[in-house]
């Protein structure tokens, strides 16, 4: 770039609106303070209180508890006295079995994949800036979990086995397993853990390579 | 002021700020992402995965999501039949989530990518904010449509208990989680920008 360093400074506090491009000026924000658009309301920036510990806290919990979600029975039925025992894993074996490879992928992508390597990649991302160390493919994988975000279906899921225990549950008995329950705090700490940092906060931190100023 | 009008450019996967040249294609110097003033192609790309998903939306509510084997009888469910199914043995408060999930969002999130098309191809320059908003709301609850396609998956995981009962996802449910997916990808690539991007005759 051409561009004289005051100009680029000038221009690493400024901001476009990602849903209507209007400029802003969006200097450091306070801690817990969030930046709308004034035109179109959209979210431009955010600075999460706690820094990069509370999310790089709540990722590894999240990851112990996906690990425990796929240790487990996660629901039996028992039906004329037999039991079936079904895994997380096993909905997206079922699909396979039933000869529809394609919606095993779907169920496998967006229960477990996406959210295993949403959660490795963030808590890789995080701990390289956290420990200012630049390890490798950093900028790569932040770049990943943008697209990989909308792909994690883990609250959805959950709703899926409210509605599976209502519909089986006047022809069966279900019982909950030990991974419905790590399932449960998953949601629960994943939720936290998005609300707790921005990514764009992340790329900020990151900076562009060979300018002093971000 | 617009970016656009001052001659910048924000890069779609870090937002990183860049003049950008007219002429040429330009990496976002921060995360290496190709850089554009706007999602390339994105109204033919949007019209696309919109036709494709509106397509699969007859084979998705015509065909079986699911069949229940039991007892010799067999009984096919559709995405429908299934929501009726819940109104009918369920709570309703249960069955009124998986109505609004996976009856109306799908069918709303198409009609409201429509509009939001034939909007911007008109040039309108109404009810601006509002349609960033609707945006915005069919890009965040798309996903929960999904939700019937988990059902399927958990009761054939689940019921195969031998000769009792056994349960067998069916073809609706390949079109079904297609018009998801579809709708998802088209509400990707539709670039909210565009809304604001015709500004009158000056």
């Amino acid at each position: 770039m051409s561009m004289p360093e005051h100009a680029a400074t000038a221009l690493a506090e400024m901001a476009a609106c990602h849903e209507c491009d209007e400029l802003h000026r969006v200097p450091g924000l306070a801690p817990g303070a969030t930046a709308r658009c004034h035109v179109c309301g959209a979210v431009l920036a955010r600075n999460p209180r706690g820094g990069l510990g509370r999310p790089i806290a709540l990722y590894i919990t999240a990851l112990i508890l996906l690990l425990l979600a796929n240790m487990f029975p996660f629901l039996t039925l028992e039906i004329g006295g037999r039991k079936e025992v079904c895994t997380l894993f096993g909905a997206s074996r079922a699909m396979y079995n039933a000869g529809m490879g394609e919606l095993a992928v779907v169920v496998f992508l967006t229960s477990i994949l996406a959210p295993a390597l949403m959660m490795s990649s963030g808590l890789y991302v995080m701990l390289s800036v956290r420990l200012r160390q630049s390890w490798p493919a950093v900028r790569l994988l932040l770049a990943w979990i943008g697209h990989l975000e909308p792909w994690v279906m883990l609250d959805v899921f959950m709703l899926g086995v409210l509605v599976a225990f209502v519909k089986l549950g006047n022809m069966a008995t279900m019982h909950t397993g030990n991974s419905l329950y790590a399932f449960v705090g998953l949601i629960l700490v994943f939720a936290a853990a998005s609300s707790s940092f921005d990514r764009h906060l992340l790329w900020h931190m990151l900076g562009v390579p060979g300018r002093k100023h971000q | 002021m617009r970016a656009i009008d001052a001659g910048l450019a924000s890069c779609h996967t870090c937002g990183l700020l860049l003049h950008l040249p007219t002429a040429g294609h330009t990496h976002c110097p921060r995360c290496s992402s190709p850089m554009h003033l706007r999602k390339p192609a994105s109204l033919s790309q949007t019209w696309a995965f919109l036709l494709a998903a509106m397509i699969a939306y007859l084979p998705a509510n015509l065909y079986p999501v699911m069949t229940v084997v039991s007892f010799g009888k067999s009984q096919s469910d559709t995405i429908l039949s299934g929501v009726i199914y819940l109104f009918v043995h369920g709570d309703w408060p249960l069955a009124l989530i998986v109505f609004v999930a996976s009856v109306l969002v799908p069918l709303l999130k198409m009609l409201a990518l429509l509009y939001l098309l034939i909007t911007v191809q008109r040039k309108s320059t109404r009810y601006r904010q509002q349609r960033t908003r609707l945006y915005r709301v069919v890009e965040l609850v798309g996903r929960w449509s999904m939700v019937d396609i988990f059902v399927v998956a958990l009761l054939a995981a689940l019921v195969n208990v031998g000769t009792v009962a056994t349960i067998e996802p069916g073809a609706g449910a390949i079109a079904f989680s297609a018009v998801v997916i579809l709708t998802m990808f088209s509400a990707m690539n539709f670039d909210p920008r565009l809304i604001w991007d015709y500004q009158g005759e000056q």
